[in-house]
């Protein structure tokens, strides 16, 4: 066995010099890392809440009563009104009979088209639904019938229906633009004004 | 120097040499040619808008309930309302239009090629952010229009794979055009594409600088004219005499075709006809010719070649040995931009 070679002490102060400097180095990473790793959390914190603030709660929407359904008769339909002024017509299947039928013996058809978000238009003398902004074309039914629909097989949606207890309710969404509840409001308002003006006069 | 000069020296230490080699850079011979005075246009007219629309955001209110009242108040009874209004509608589609031929421009002669990638990626930025104004534009008025561009808008970014939905909930605030809609588009349109735009502005200015002007010789220049001339005075007495001329032009124009107001919103009907601006009627009628996935990814695949052209120009000259090969697909892809667009504007639906 070769005897073991002593450092000299210009030696030993080389690799206490050595380990100051690793220290050193191992200290600047790990707070080079540390600053870095608390920007991110940080800034990606601010971003994470910026982006819930920005991104909109999903629209649950509501359910309405629309009418018993003793009160609609097999094959019938009947127009329904939303607060919001939206009208939706309600139809019964023609098979469907009593006041225990569901609500698959119901369908509400929308009037939002499939495509890009208008409304269609019932057009009698053509027996279709139309929609102006991109010529869509659906039949009573809401099937596709022409235009880009067509080339992508989009129906016209269906709102939800339920029954519970022999009512008959419509799930509607309710984030909506409010201008149609505040014009009418507005125009009872300025009717209600004229009245009282003509009562003064 | 007096004490007024040397105040003001000690404070803004810049000689009057510094400034004559900050503002002296010289430009082309051929930039004395109008038509390459075009990319000032859309800058001078950009500021324009800040100026208006400034004066707009005093009296405009941007929500639902209120957004059309007063673009109405605006219009009819505040002073000179009709006009500041007038000049920034009538800016805005000058704008478009001088950003569209500024770019024609810079394409047909090919001043996009290397080594100015990156600045026309910056000019499509531009026209993207110029588009979005447009449109955020007319979106805030809550006209029929307004109303049902922005819902259309929203379900085309729906159609984008993947991220899709989430865009067009950011953009609407909701699944569908709501209260909370009109604000974003506020924020957009005054602040976000704004500020953008102008940010945009700069860097395409400073590449502008940092490459020099591209330089064109023309047949019928004398063979005795110098190379360059100096930016101030000569070429800015060129922009100011174009702004002073687009002034004049959009003050007729205000004048002449007031800005009237559409019918209301209405969420419940879509119009019998209904139109975007003239600067969309390529991409409606794109829409109305396919299905909506494959209209919307063909229209990303277009923007997203527009990008990167002078990447896939560079290969299509190497591969076909052609230097003018690009000139040929900028006449086809010009005939149908103008075909789509005159098509819808001349046809119902």
């Amino acid at each position: 066995m070769p005897d073991s070679v002593q450092p000299t002490p210009a030696e030993q102060a080389d690799d206490s010099n050595d380990l100051s400097v690793n220290r050193r180095t191992l200290l600047a990473s790990a707070s080079t890392l540390a600053m870095a790793g608390g920007l991110v959390a940080g800034y990606g914190t601010f971003f994470a809440f910026a982006g819930e603030f920005l991104y909109p709660e999903p629209d649950p929407g509501a359910w309405y009563f629309v009418a018993r359904t003793a009160d609609l008769e097999a094959g019938g339909s009947l127009p329904f009104e939303s607060p919001q002024g939206v009208m939706v017509v309600i139809k019964r299947d023609a098979t469907a009979l009593g006041a225990d039928s569901g609500a698959e013996h119901f369908q509400a058809l929308s009037s939002v088209c499939p495509h890009l978000g208008c409304r269609v238009h019932w057009e009698p003398h053509n027996n279709r639904f139309f929609c102006p902004c991109h010529n869509g074309e659906f039949d009573a039914e809401g099937r596709p019938t022409g235009g880009p629909p067509k080339a992508a097989n989009q129906h016209l949606a269906r709102y939800p229906l339920k029954v519970e207890e022999g009512m008959l309710f419509l799930r509607l969404p309710t984030q909506t633009v409010s201008t149609p509840i505040a014009q009418k409001a507005t125009d009872l308002s300025a009717q209600t004004s004229t009245e009282r003006g003509e009562d003064v006069a | 120097m007096s004490v007024v000069g040397r105040w003001i020296h000690e404070r803004a230490p810049l000689s009057g040499d510094q400034l004559r080699e900050f503002t002296n850079e010289p430009v082309p011979y051929h930039m004395k040619r109008w038509w390459f005075a075009l990319g000032g246009t859309p800058a001078y007219l950009f500021v324009v808008q800040i100026v208006t629309g400034i004066l707009l955001a005093v009296y405009f209110q941007p929500s639902s309930s209120t957004a059309y009242e007063s673009v109405r108040h605006i219009t009819d009874d505040v002073s000179y309302g009709w006009y500041f209004r007038g000049l920034h509608k009538w800016g805005a589609t000058l704008m478009v239009a001088a950003v569209i031929l500024h770019q024609m421009r810079v394409y047909f002669t090919g001043a996009y090629r290397r080594p100015r990638e990156i600045n026309w990626m910056i000019g499509m930025c531009l026209l993207l952010c110029t588009l979005g104004l447009g449109f955020t534009g007319y979106s805030l008025v809550f006209e029929q229009l307004s109303y049902w561009g922005a819902t259309v808008s929203g379900n085309i970014l729906d159609n984008v794979p993947v991220l899709g939905g989430v865009m067009k909930r950011l953009l609407l605030a909701g699944d569908q055009y709501n209260d909370q809609t009109l604000p974003r588009f506020f924020i957009l349109h005054a602040a976000i594409l704004p500020a953008t735009l102008a940010l945009l502005v700069f860097v395409h200015i400073v590449f502008i600088r940092l490459h020099g002007v591209t330089e064109l010789r023309f047949p019928d220049e004398p063979a005795d004219a110098p190379r360059h001339f100096n930016f101030f005075p000569d070429h800015m007495a060129t922009e100011l005499v174009m702004g002073l001329v687009l002034m004049i032009i959009l003050s007729v124009l205000a004048t002449v075709f007031p800005v009237v107001m559409g019918p209301p919103a209405d969420p419940l009907t879509t119009p019998e006809v209904i139109k975007p601006e003239w600067f969309f009627y390529a991409t409606f009628r794109w829409l109305k010719l396919f299905g909506p996935t494959f209209a919307v990814l063909s229209m990303g695949f277009i923007v997203g070649a527009m990008f990167v052209w002078p990447w896939i120009d560079a290969a299509l000259r190497k591969l076909t040995g052609r230097e003018e090969i690009s000139v040929y697909v900028g006449i086809v892809a010009s005939l149908l931009l103008i075909g789509l667009t005159t098509w819808e504007a001349l046809v119902a639906h």
